[in-house]
């Protein structure tokens, strides 16, 4: 039990006053005209004849009365959170939100949270019921809706901190949704977290309904030295013929004392390869290169771990390696192409810091079908559309998911046939009349201009164009750039898997000056990659991603899609806690929840099997900002904004005017206080009359004195 | 004590000597003489204490006068003759002294003490006009306030300005007294009326000027039942008629030792107009007058024989 304003009971010294009422008051009230004081001043003045009091229930309830207001001006509150529970009026419905994102992971932290969330449940009146919603970056409901307190705590028992950040949207409406349902007039949420300001963006859209007491309960520490790996590099690039991988990683500190050295492993495979010192400052990053190490098999696993810290989540990042594999492509030029015609997309091609592309240019408009077994991506530049059965087989190769570019010029022709593979009929060469013709309309919403989208993304405007053919597209094509004549210069047909793009003009410097163009070399690579159908690989999932493992397009970090992702064949995935979960072969997705860090292995069944591929999962990086919110910047979004709502105690750095807020809430002792002294006072008022009429009757049979000159 | 004594003078007339019946007539002549009728009809006792013959005026004689009260003398210096005409000679001169400070106004019962002084004076007053006495008045509080002096033509007046005295302001005795004194030059009756809130031996010598200029003085103690029993027994505050202060009173055990001092003051006060030859007499204003009439009789025929 507290006082809010314990001054006032300073006013219980007018506890005297019905007292002198007694004494004092009550005789000038009653006024006796008397002759003359002459022999009444001669006797001795009797202080115990003034203090007899004549009427105790007067005085007892007049006491009584003050000492009610008082008490009630002082504003009496129930302290401890087992009190204020119990003396709430009527059942209540509680939820209480728990953090267990890994941050919570610092330290003692997710310990100290479940402390506070089982003294809550401990609290619980019978008749109250409760909840325990986890936080993440998604919400679960364990315990939905429950009085048994037993349930409550064993499910807080056997909870642990996940590999998941912080989001409190989702936890919140789960929260509001169960406040919601509920029939219950008193509603409460705990919300017990670190209050990360990263998962807090404001527009959550929560509103609990009105009434609903919010008590942010915030777990924290004085100061939270954290040092985190953040990000890892992975560079390929070939050497003597094999293919080398080099790892840099990049290591953040924060909030430390002072400069601190740290031990940084590469470990690949579960073995140690390399280790490096660095030095760090209290708040600031660096970054450490490792040496480049070969690449030879499938699936190898490498982590970057740095010596623990109290949040030991964010001192390791996974990541997973397959040798990577060049895309090819075939450069066809017909049997007498232009000098030099395909030297600008051959070098482009060859400029790629990954090796990423293979070039073959031919002079010729053959193809087998072992040249297109091994071939991602076709190019006619400046050739005629291949006949027969080479046509046969490079319409087939585009269906399977190919590639095709027609690179238009001289001797580009058309032939019947080709509408039903290419975005439209093209016509003959025109010269741009009005000068040189530029770039006016690209579509940055395709894979290939999308990397040029953003500022400073590449100028093709400055590219001229002196002739083209026209291309009249068909329904079937769809334009990705047109000159400022409105003319188009690149075209684009899905046919099958794959893609079939027509550039009207040149890709040498004949026609046109792209070639010198900067923006020429990333273009020419965004179109191979597009029509190859590249997907760059993922080295690691976050926590918490989901994934389809029957989507061959999401797992792009597969080695052998085709192959290691057969429909058919069932599948289990063994997580980094030695656990198992079950990949059923079914017509469908099949989806895989990554909740812990570390690696997934995925697998069919069977003590030796084949097909294994493994995926790295690390915790989300940006819950290691441990930088706390305002919890009442939360608890007051999430309030209601129609009046009953309010802000409950028990959070550790509850502002003043919380804390007052609170302390109005759970003082509702004072309006009983208040009525109670009302009632006495309208009691006291009865009495006293009751007794002056009394008085009064005496006076008219003659027993009691009168008044002078009646 | 004397207030308690009953008077032994119950006749048939008393009905119209209890106050509260007297406080229903408002003119007071009447009442004066409904008063002293019936006091006398029950005392069945001659008023006339003794008669004188004073000149009033001479007229012309007329046959049929006696010759014997012809003024020869007047006779000689005018030769025609004149009668003396006598008129009937006063006993004595009846001065009223009637004290009309605020403290008289008290009174718990239908009659307040002021009320009573005024229908005892005007009775006593007519009776002495029926004395042939002349009769006089003064109202006093801390100085003379109306004064009628004595006079056998001066009933009306007197009993006029009684009917008009209001009590307000504090009151003594010495000064008024002393003034009072000093404007009699005839030795007569003054008949003192006042409940001599004032240290006994301030009040006698007050009184005993009037005695050492020849007077005889009859003082009446006018006291109303409250003040004499003190019978009050809630606490309140006890505000003073004269002064207006207060004192906060619980009177549950103070009544007794007031009664006691009150005692001792009408005590102190009886031995001293006794030693002083001043008839005192304590009124209580709830009794009827008969007691004091009868006190008054009876200190008249006491003076007759000292005289």
């Amino acid at each position: 039990m507290g006082l809010l304003a314990p001054l006032f009971l300073i006013g219980l010294v007018g506890l005297a006053v019905p007292v002198l009422v007694h004494l004092t008051e009550r005789q000038r009230r009653n006024v006796v005209d008397f002759p003359s004081l002459m022999f009444l001043r001669k006797i001795p003045f009797r202080s115990t004849q003034r203090r007899k009091i004549h009427h105790w229930s007067l005085l007892s309830i007049r006491a009584l009365a003050l000492a009610l207001l008082v008490a009630a001006f002082a504003r009496p509150f129930f302290q401890s959170t087992e009190v204020a529970i119990g003396s709430t009026l009527g059942p209540r419905e509680v939820v209480v939100v728990l953090d267990r994102s890994y941050s919570m992971g610092y330290g003692d932290r997710w310990e100290r949270a479940k402390t506070r969330a089982r003294e809550v449940f401990q609290g619980l009146a019978p008749s109250d019921r409760a909840s325990l919603v986890f936080m993440g970056r998604g919400a679960e409901a364990l315990i939905r809706s429950t009085s048994d307190r037993g349930r409550l705590l064993a499910a807080l028992d056997t909870a642990s901190l996940s590999a998941d950040g912080t989001l409190y949207g989702p936890a919140l409406k789960l929260a509001q949704t169960i406040l919601e349902e509920s029939e219950f007039p008193n509603r409460e949420a705990v919300i017990i977290s670190d209050f990360q300001r990263v998962g807090w963006n404001g527009d959550e859209g929560v509103s609990f309904p009105p009434g609903t007491v919010v008590e942010p309960v915030l777990i924290s520490d004085e100061s939270t030295p954290n040092t985190a790996v953040t990000s890892v590099s992975l560079r390929r690039d070939f050497f003597s013929g094999q293919e080398r991988m080099t790892a840099t990683a990049r290591v953040v500190r924060q909030q430390g004392a002072e400069r601190a050295e740290r031990t940084v492993v590469l470990e690949l495979d579960g073995q140690q390869v390399q280790t490096q010192t660095l030095t760090l400052d209290p708040t600031g990053s660096a970054t450490v290169a490792f040496e480049p190490f070969t690449l030879a098999n499938l699936y190898t696993r490498g982590s970057i771990r740095l010596d623990p810290d109290a949040l030991p989540q964010d001192d390791e990042l996974h990541f997973v390696l397959s040798p990577g594999r060049a895309m090819r492509m075939v450069v066809l030029e017909g049997a007498s192409p232009r000098q030099d015609a395909s030297l600008y997309v051959q070098r482009a091609l060859e400029i790629s810091e990954e090796s990423s592309f293979q070039v073959e240019v031919r002079r010729s408009t053959t193809l087998s079908a072992a040249d297109l077994a091994t071939t991602d991506v076709v190019v006619l530049n400046d050739a005629l559309f291949p006949q027969g059965a080479t046509a046969d087989r490079l319409r087939g190769f585009v269906e399977a998911g190919g590639g095709l570019l027609l690179v238009l010029g001289e001797r580009s022709a058309w032939q019947t046939g080709l509408e039903e593979i290419l975005p439209g009929r093209f016509g003959p060469a025109r010269d741009h009349t009005r000068g040189a013709a530029r770039l006016g309309y690209l579509d940055y919403s395709h894979p290939v201009f999308e990397l040029f989208g953003g500022p400073r993304g590449g100028d093709f405007a400055r590219a001229r164009f002196f002739r083209s053919r026209d291309l009249e597209v068909g329904p079937e094509g769809r334009v990705l750039a047109r000159f400022d004549d409105g003319s188009v210069a690149l075209a684009e047909r899905l046919l099958g898997e794959g893609h079939v793009l027509v550039w009207t003009s040149t890709m040498d410097a004949f026609w046109n000056d792209l070639a010198v163009q900067p923006v020429f070399l990333p273009f020419i690579h965004q179109l191979m990659r597009h029509l190859g159908g590249y997907r760059e690989r993922v080295p690691w999932f976050t926590a918490g991603q989901v994934l389809d493992i029957a989507d061959p397009d999401g797992m792009v970090f597969i080695a052998d899609r085709t192959n290691e992702l057969a429909p058919d064949v069932d599948q289990v995935a063994l997580t980094p806690g030695g656990g198992s979960v079950a990949l059923p072969a079914t017509v469908g997705p099949r989806f895989l929840e990554l909740e812990e860090q570390g690696f997934y292995d995925v697998r069919p069944p069977g003590t030796n099997p084949e097909r294994v591929f493994t995926v790295a999962v690390n915790v989300d990086v940006t819950e290691s900002e441990l930088e706390a919110m305002d919890p009442a910047e939360l608890a007051g979004a999430v309030v209601s904004r129609e009046t009953g709502g309010g802000i409950g105690a028990g959070g550790e750095l509850l502002t003043r005017e919380m804390q007052a807020i609170n302390q109005e809430r759970r003082q509702s002792l004072w309006r009983l206080m208040m009525v109670a002294a009302l009632v006495l006072l309208l009691a006291e008022t009865a009495i006293s009359n009751w007794i002056s009429r009394a008085a009064t009757m005496r006076f008219e049979d003659g027993r009691s004195y009168v008044r002078s000159n009646p | 004590m004397a207030v308690r004594e009953r008077s032994s003078v119950q006749g048939a007339g008393t009905q119209f000597l209890d106050p509260v019946v007297l406080s229903r007539i408002g003119n007071l002549e009447l009442l004066a003489r409904t008063v002293v009728d019936g006091f006398l009809q029950g005392l069945h006792r001659s008023p006339h204490l003794g008669m004188s013959l004073d000149f009033a005026e001479h007229r012309e004689y007329m046959a049929g006068d006696d010759i014997r009260r012809i003024d020869w003398r007047l006779f000689a210096r005018t030769d025609r003759f004149y009668v003396k005409l006598f008129e009937a000679e006063t006993a004595a001169n009846f001065m009223v002294a009637l004290d009309i400070s605020k403290s008289m106004s008290f009174g718990t019962h239908a009659v307040t003490k002021l009320d009573y002084a005024r229908y005892l004076a005007a009775a006593l007053s007519y009776f002495s006009q029926k004395q042939r006495d002349r009769v006089g008045l003064a109202t006093f509080d801390h100085e003379i306030v109306e004064y009628v002096p004595p006079s056998s033509r001066h009933l009306q007046l007197v009993l006029h300005t009684l009917a008009r005295a209001e009590p307000g302001r504090p009151g003594t005795l010495r000064d008024p007294l002393m003034r009072l004194g000093d404007n009699l030059h005839h030795r007569g009756i003054i008949l003192l009326l006042s409940d001599f809130y004032d240290e006994p031996q301030a009040v006698i010598d007050s009184v005993r000027h009037l005695r050492a200029r020849g007077h005889d003085v009859i003082v009446f103690h006018l006291l109303d039942p409250a003040e004499l029993e003190f019978t009050y027994d809630s606490a309140a505050s006890f505000r003073d008629l004269e002064s207006g202060t207060m004192i906060p009173i619980v009177p549950d055990q103070l009544a007794a030792e007031y009664r006691d001092l009150m005692a001792q003051h009408i005590q102190e006060l009886d031995r001293l107009f006794t030693g002083s030859r001043i008839d005192y007499t304590v009124l209580d204003t709830s009794k009827p007058l008969d007691h004091a009439l009868f006190r008054y009789l009876v200190s008249r025929e006491k003076m007759n024989k000292v005289r």
